[in-house]
């Protein structure tokens, strides 16, 4: 995807969550991260990093910066799950089938 | 005629796939940005200005966050707005 | 007895065409986004009142 993501819609940005992403920001600035969600007021992407021993890296990137997506990997069923499960309300997530 | 129903028929499917999509992404982002509450951010913004704040809220059209302590290039400022188009990204920890 | 003078509809209230715009968005998920919007926006606006945030920087940085 090369510029126009504020304009891809819903069903367009669905198919990029849950991969690991590589996003060009602003000038010359890349993040990289799993796409937790999109939001679809904003465009703003929400990408996560689990970091080795302690918590979760949460870095938003305001959809008017974005300027270019880039999947570079598919999540396993371990990073899925974690993905399926944040932010959600403690018992939410013990309850759910 | 047969074919204008169906083809009504897979508008409508494709609007409710579509709003099913919206939802799911809207509702996520937004317990993103209630788990962002009273926890430290890091502001990247334009002009290569770096700033922390402790999150408060932010509106629902995403224009503006609600920060106390920000740490601006020039001193803490105790309560401040920041615009979102200012912004390119932020970070906190979870 | 009351004359209305605008063209609007006399039976449309507040909110109500913020609802149906958000129908046409979210579908059958329309009133839980909005709830969970309506509690965002009050806890900004109330700390907003509480606290009397200035705009930081004062001029945009991005024009």
């Amino acid at each position: 995807m090369e510029g126009g993501w504020p304009l891809l819609g819903p069903l367009q940005w669905v198919r990029y969550v849950k991969k690991q992403v590589k996003v060009k920001v602003g000038r010359n600035e890349e993040v990289r991260g799993w796409l937790f969600t999109v939001d679809p007021v904003s465009a703003s992407m929400v990408l996560v990093d689990f970091m080795e021993s302690e918590g979760t890296l949460v870095q938003v990137v305001m959809g008017h910066a974005v300027e270019e997506v880039q999947v570079l990997k598919e999540p396993d069923r371990k990073i899925a799950d974690r993905l399926q499960s944040m932010f959600l309300p403690p018992r939410t997530s013990i309850l759910d089938p | 005629s047969l074919s204008t129903s169906a083809a009504s028929e897979s508008d409508a499917d494709e609007l409710q796939k579509e709003q099913q999509a919206r939802s799911v992404l809207r509702e996520n982002f937004l317990r993103c940005l209630l788990s962002a509450a009273s926890k430290n951010v890091q502001f990247n913004m334009y002009e290569k200005v770096k700033m922390e704040a402790k999150f408060g809220a932010c509106d629902i059209d995403v224009l503006n966050f609600q920060v106390s302590d920000l740490h601006t290039p020039i001193g803490v400022q105790k309560e401040a707005l920041i615009r979102s188009q200012d912004v390119i990204s932020f970070t906190f920890e979870i | 007895v009351s004359r209305r003078s605008t063209a609007a509809p006399p039976c449309e209230r507040p909110g109500e065409r913020r609802v149906a715009e958000m129908k046409k968005l979210y579908g059958k998920d329309a009133a839980k986004i909005l709830a969970m919007e309506a509690a965002m926006q009050l806890t900004f606006d109330r700390n907003c009142d509480l606290k009397q945030p200035k705009y930081w920087p004062v001029i945009p940085l991005k024009l």
